[in-house]
């Protein structure tokens, strides 16, 4: 059951707890994958499985779409380049043209050095805070950090929960699924 | 908690560096099980106290921060003439200590970086770690030319931005360069490093036992879930950011080394300079990631993550970029006789064989022969002889950049214009004091966020790895039992 001792957000003035849905436990990696599998197979949509570290081969099981992350990294990268490059030319050919040492005004192997780690920095900024966008984090508080098990996912702990939203979902039907694939301990989770 | 496979103990100390071609390397020894990886990792951040020894380093880190502080406080308050600068070597102490706090930078970025894009497994001991140094390097490289240029509260001037006098920066100029390339690699090794965190920051929230701790760790870590969409996107995220950073580590020094190339200087104008100046960097990063890592896996107790055959890789990268190091330095000395040009020649002998001579055999004793005794595996597991050796090649590095700077400029084409240069008690101050910063960000780091990167840990146990008839199954959508 659900615990109200030390969540990670102090939403505490429940007028009626919401049920979220089921977390249920494994024990290994491996158990978590073939648990996922199954899931997929029986038609849910709404559920995700939790690990302490990236399982291998989880997206191609779970069939997670490819993310669009490194097309916005290309985005970013290529606005870093153009928006470097056109700063220069601004700066140096055309408000306040100067010659230094009988150079062009202008150049691209000269303007290099700055369009380059621009380039990367842009680039960076993107990915970061696409992927939190993406992830959607920051998040402090989710339904599941009400649940004392819940705390061992960043230890040792394999979960996979199933959304009370899910069309396929019901409570004693599903409760028996994750059972049957080998859950140790299968727990409704309120919010 | 039973384990389905399971996995082999290495003891303690167990000697992992053998090579049998077929055998899997062991990563990890002692107990290795997901909660041992947590608790080893997690106790030194949650320990009431730190070993003695920490509070030792911490008092002199502290010391030497405050001398920075007042070295700096001093300058500003009566001007760079209270450097050792001075015509012909304008360029004294504050860019060799940037130049040499960049390199020192590098290794990080590349431990990280180029061995997560090699799949090198070995690296999750010790990537954190190095990319702490990265981020503490950079933050004493960039002190550097900020007090250079006199008056810091100008530095805005850099920014192109449209002001009453209606000019706009150089973009052809070396500084302006400088600001990109060090602004832009303290944000990114920055975001690198934090990122990686945050999987581990949610490890110590959610075994955080006072409030504070919660919030703090909470706030941090984002909320993070470990689910596998999240892990999705993170991992892929990660590999960019990997890529990036491994680009920006090359362009960096290079960039830093064409400050030099594009004058005229003899001793200067070399197209060698950017490989010349990468390769110097990585060596002396990776010497001191294995000056830190062989006492710090020692006092915290991580003897079983960052292994003996951590050390023995790092030692053995070490000797891979200081012989990289010594080529160059061969090269240099060809060059100048095969050019013909009388004052590159001149350049090269000034020095070996000119005022400054003790230094020029030191750098090629200190960064070319001292890292040759790392053929030898019993150099590598001997912390007495490894660590000093270590030691060694980061002073030679710091030798290299008096060289390369001090040396170049004293004695250029005009004989009457010829001076020697002495550095003054505030630029040695300086010096010193910036070690204070390294040190004491780094004994903060290592004393309160995961000094090991804990999933990445995990996901190299043998009990991580699942079962290819795993997939296999699941592809098919059979179901289990």
């Amino acid at each position: 059951m659900a615990s109200t001792t030390s969540t990670s957000s102090t939403t505490q003035e429940v007028s009626e707890p919401r049920l979220f849905g089921l977390l249920a436990e494994f024990s290994e990696a491996s158990n978590l994958i073939s648990a996922a599998a199954a899931i997929r197979d029986a038609g849910y949509k709404r559920w995700d499985c939790y690990s302490p570290f990236p399982v291998h081969g989880m997206d191609r099981v779970m069939r997670l779409k490819p993310t669009v992350l490194p097309w916005m990294v290309f985005a970013g990268g290529f606005a870093g380049a153009t928006g470097a490059l056109a700063l220069a030319w601004f700066c140096n050919a055309y408000a306040y043209p100067l010659i230094f040492s009988g150079k062009p005004y202008w150049s691209l192997p000269a303007n290099i050095p700055v369009a380059f780690p621009l380039t990367i920095l842009l680039a960076s900024i993107t990915t970061f805070f696409g992927l939190w966008a993406l992830t959607g984090l920051p998040r402090p508080h989710h339904p599941l950090f009400t649940s004392e098990r819940f705390r061992r996912v960043t230890d040792d702990g394999f979960f996979i929960a199933i959304e009370a939203t899910d069309p396929c979902y019901h409570t004693a039907t599903t409760t028996e699924l994750l059972r049957r694939l080998g859950a140790i301990a299968v727990e409704e989770i309120k919010d | 908690m039973t384990t389905a496979i399971t996995a082999p103990i290495y003891e303690t100390g167990f000697d992992n560096t053998a090579d049998d071609v077929l055998r899997q390397p062991v990563l990890v020894t002692g107990h290795a099980t997901y909660q041992e990886v947590t608790r080893k990792v997690c106790r030194v951040a949650e320990a009431p106290r730190a070993p003695r020894a920490w509070y030792v380093c911490f008092a002199i880190s502290l010391a030497l921060l405050a001398l920075l502080m007042a070295m700096i406080g001093y300058e500003l308050f009566t001007g760079v003439g209270v450097w050792g600068n001075n015509s012909p070597v304008d360029w004294g102490f504050p860019i060799i200590n940037f130049v040499f706090w960049v390199g020192i930078a590098h290794a990080g970025t590349l431990i990280s970086a180029i061995l997560l894009l090699f799949r090198q497994k070995w690296r999750t001991g010790i990537n954190r770690f190095a990319e702490a140094t990265t981020v503490f390097a950079v933050a004493c490289a960039g002190i550097f030319p900020a007090i250079h240029v006199g008056r810091p509260w100008f530095e805005y001037w850099l920014a192109p931005y449209p002001n009453i006098m209606g000019d706009w920066p150089n973009f052809l100029s070396p500084l302006l360069w400088d600001a990109c390339a060090v602004g832009t690699y303290v944000t990114v090794s920055t975001l690198f490093w934090y990122t990686g965190m945050v999987p581990d920051l949610a490890s110590l929230r959610d075994r955080a036992t006072s409030r504070i701790k919660h919030t703090i760790y909470g706030i941090f870590s984002l909320g993070w879930r470990g689910s596998a969409r999240q892990w999705h996107i993170y991992e892929r995220a990660n590999i960019i950011l990997a890529a990036l950073a491994t680009a920006l580590v090359l362009g960096v020094s290079s960039t830093v080394s064409t400050d030099f190339a594009v004058s005229q200087i003899p001793g200067w104008h070399e197209t060698i300079f950017p490989p010349y100046f990468t390769a110097g960097a990585i060596f002396s990063g990776f010497a001191i990631v294995l000056a830190l890592a062989i006492p710090a896996r020692e006092l915290f107790g991580l003897k079983d993550l960052i292994t003996r055959r951590h050390i023995d890789n790092l030692a053995k990268l070490t000797l891979l970029l200081g012989s990289m190091v010594l080529y160059v330095y061969l090269m240099e000395f060809v060059i100048a006789w095969y050019s013909g040009n009388m004052y590159e020649r001149f350049a090269y002998l000034n020095r070996e064989f000119g005022p400054y001579w003790w230094l020029g055999w030191g750098i090629l004793f200190c960064n070319g022969v001292v890292p040759q005794v790392f053929w030898f595996k019993f150099a590598r597991q001997t912390w007495w002889l490894a660590w000093p050796a270590a030691v060694l090649c980061i002073m030679g590095m710091w030798m290299e950049r008096f060289v390369i700077v001090v040396v170049s400029l004293h004695r250029d084409f005009l004989p009457s214009s010829w001076h020697m240069f002495a550095p003054t008690w505030i630029d040695i101050g300086t010096l010193a004091g910036s070690f204070g910063l390294f040190f004491t960000l780094f004994l903060l780091f290592c004393r309160y966020l995961p000094m090991v990167a804990m999933s990445e840990v995990k996901a190299i146990l043998p009990q991580a790895a699942v079962p290819h008839g795993g997939g296999q199954t699941a592809r098919s959508g059979a179901k289990p039992e």
